[in-house]
């Protein structure tokens, strides 16, 4: 039982408001990625965890122990750092060997468990090396071997693979989801990677300006978006986002008549994500007319700008789709993935 | 070009300047009586000899400040580092209000004339039954050599990530385990630095080990009192002998002197 509860943490560095009342709940053995953009907190709010930093208020709970105010050793934790932090004075194989002979492991678990985390991390033949003689991606990876090999509770990753190429970054990621649910650590990851959030997470906890604003499996956080910030974080090209007119509790978009909710005010944001527009070449019942921009070739698909009343979305369509700049093209939205938002505070509203 | 050359010759002076008199005491404790006497002086080491060194080690006396200075070098470098090496590394890992003061005053100290301070120090010291030993020279060693070891530690503290201990942290260890494990490591060769520093301080003050001394002389402090009534070769192998250690132990850590005084070390 190594479940993660945080809260109502505040945190104030200064007069620099970092975290804004965190609450956060990481189920036993669940994978949850902090995601958002840079300086919103994600590190001072794991480091928090770790007990590295005391929180101006709030509580942190990891299983039934309230640690709030244990030093980090007594939290059962392990944590890769942003910046490694690898020992520049020990070997490869010492660093990763670090936390078990504080332990004080026996000889043959300690040797079995840095070999098992050196192999998964792909670093076997550098165990007798130093950090200095490291590239950065290899002294990230030796990091996280480090944390993996105490076989901790619960694991504070911060970007643990943000320094490695892509095709490498892909394949550690798989590996790693596969070991953790083996091993069933409570994992909480940070990362600004979003494709890497969506593939890895079982919940997304999204952060902005030191709170949590969405916290949600990937897939919720992906199509209903909590507010313009989350929908426009996530996703690439980002969610449209357009601002409507509301006549009779109506919103006509082109020969479109759609039902907002109950609670809109004169004007609301109409949220649609780029590949939950069809577009068809000529005009379409139930349908807007818009004027294309820009055509971009991405590869699989067309990414498309689009102009409709003086404001610019995007649409994708398949490769070969006839679209040139100029043209005119008929939308329609598929109507189960469409999202209301206030346009003043870009809250979402409730779904009903 | 102008300015260059005008630097190079102003360097060579200075280079000159420093170097000469420590050339001519190494020459002229290296050759015979005679020359020794002689003048003008040739620049160059006349016959060598080890005449004048043996002469100043059978000199009465000499043995015994050499060890009292030794002594003393000792105790104020194992002072220096149990006292500044902790205030080093408070400075360079804990904020506290009044820190920049704290580090502006330790400073402070040295800019504070022993000369001032040396009479009432006797006084206390013949009280306290601590005038005429080597422990009160050490302790005022000490005194001098702690604002150095306190800056020293401190900047070679900042220079260790703060993250290596934190590693260390959520790796099991508590506090004392991480630094002896992780930043000790890392920071001996400064430490060793450090220590080393205190020692030519120490091996080289004169004045405080003159005044608060009157059996128990240090080396420089028995040279400089019989300095009058001795001869010529005596006073060339004590300066000789005074100079070397200090220089080669100067020279051994400068690179740490040099991050000290913000020079970019090579
Ligand atoms: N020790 C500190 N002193 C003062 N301000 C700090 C300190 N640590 C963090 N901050 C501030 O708190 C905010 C959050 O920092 P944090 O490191 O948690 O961001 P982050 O989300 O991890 O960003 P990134 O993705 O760039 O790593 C930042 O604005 C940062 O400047
Ligand atoms: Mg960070």
């Amino acid at each position: 039982m190594a479940s993660i509860r945080v809260e109502n943490v505040e945190k104030t560095f200064g007069r620099f408001k970092a975290l804004n009342g965190v609450s956060l709940e990481v189920r036993d053995q669940e994978f949850v990625v902090l995601l958002g953009p840079s300086g919103c907190g994600k590190t001072t709010l794991l480091r928090i965890i770790a007990g590295l930093e005391q929180a101006d208020k709030g509580r942190v709970w990891i299983g039934d122990r309230d640690v709030t105010l244990l030093p980090p050793r007594a939290r059962r934790i392990a944590m890769v750092f942003q910046n490694y932090a690898v020992f520049p004075h020990l070997t490869v194989y010492e660093n990763i060997a670090f936390g078990l002979r504080m332990q004080k492991v026996s000889p043959e678990k300690l040797k079995a468990n840095v070999e098992r985390a050196a192999a998964l991390m792909h670093i076997e033949n550098l165990l007798g090396r130093y950090p200095a003689q490291l590239s950065g991606g290899q002294r990230q990876r030796v990091a996280v071997a480090r944390a993996l090999a105490v076989e901790p509770e619960v694991l504070l990753m911060d970007e643990p693979l943000s320094n490695l190429d892509a095709l490498l970054r892909l394949e550690m990621r798989a590996e790693l989801k596969r070991l953790l649910a083996e091993s069933r650590t409570t994992t909480l990851y940070v990362t600004h990677d979003q494709v890497e959030a969506m593939s890895l997470a079982d919940r997304i906890a999204v952060m902005n300006a030191g709170a949590i604003v969405q916290y949600d499996t990937p897939m919720r956080v992906y199509q209903e978006p909590a507010s313009v910030f989350v929908g426009g974080f996530i996703g690439s090209p980002p969610m449209n986002f357009l601002r409507l007119r509301v006549e009779g509790q109506r919103v006509r978009l082109g020969s479109l008549d759609l039902e907002p909710p109950a609670e809109v005010g004169a004007e609301v944001l109409l949220g649609v994500r780029p590949e939950d527009l069809e577009v068809y070449p000529a005009e379409q019942p139930q349908s807007f007319a818009a004027q294309v921009l820009v055509v971009e070739p991405l590869g699989p698909h067309l990414l498309l700008t689009l102009n409709f009343a003086g404001q610019a979305f995007k649409a994708t369509v398949p490769p070969d789709f006839p679209a040139a700049a100029g043209q005119t093209l008929w939308l329609r939205p598929q109507p189960s993935r469409l999202r209301w938002l206030e346009p003043g505070s870009g809250r979402a509203f409730a779904t009903g | 070009m102008n300015l260059r050359r005008l630097y190079m010759v102003l360097a060579v002076l200075l280079v000159v300047w420093v170097l000469l008199p420590i050339f001519l005491i190494a020459t002229l404790a290296f050759s015979d009586r005679p020359s020794v006497f002689a003048w003008p002086k040739g620049l160059l080491p006349q016959q060598f000899s080890l005449e004048t060194i043996s002469f100043f080690f059978g000199v009465e006396g000499v043995w015994r400040a050499i060890r009292n200075s030794l002594a003393v070098a000792a105790m104020t470098l194992v002072f220096s580092v149990l006292l500044g090496a902790p205030a080093g590394y408070a400075l360079a890992r804990y904020r506290f209000a009044g820190a920049d003061a704290y580090r502006l005053l330790i400073l402070m100290t040295r800019a504070f004339p022993l000369a001032i301070l040396a009479i009432p120090l006797a006084v206390r010291f013949i009280q306290l039954g601590i005038y005429d030993t080597l422990l009160g020279v050490a302790l005022v060693h000490t005194a001098l050599a702690l604002p150095f070891a306190v800056l020293v530690t401190s900047s070679l503290f900042l220079s260790i990530p703060k993250e290596l201990e934190e590693a260390a942290w959520t790796l099991g260890c508590n506090r004392l385990q991480a630094f002896l494990r992780v930043v000790l490591p890392l920071a001996l060769p400064g430490l060793a630095a450090t220590a080393i520093f205190a020692f030519v301080i120490s091996w080289n003050e004169v004045f405080a080990a003159t005044l608060l001394t009157l059996r128990e002389r240090t080396l420089p402090a028995f040279l400089l009192t019989s300095l009058n009534d001795s001869p010529l070769p005596f006073r060339f192998a004590g300066g000789f002998f005074l100079i070397v250690p200090a220089l080669v132990f100067i020279f051994v850590i400068r690179r740490y002197l040099f991050t000290l005084w913000g020079i970019a070390s090579r």
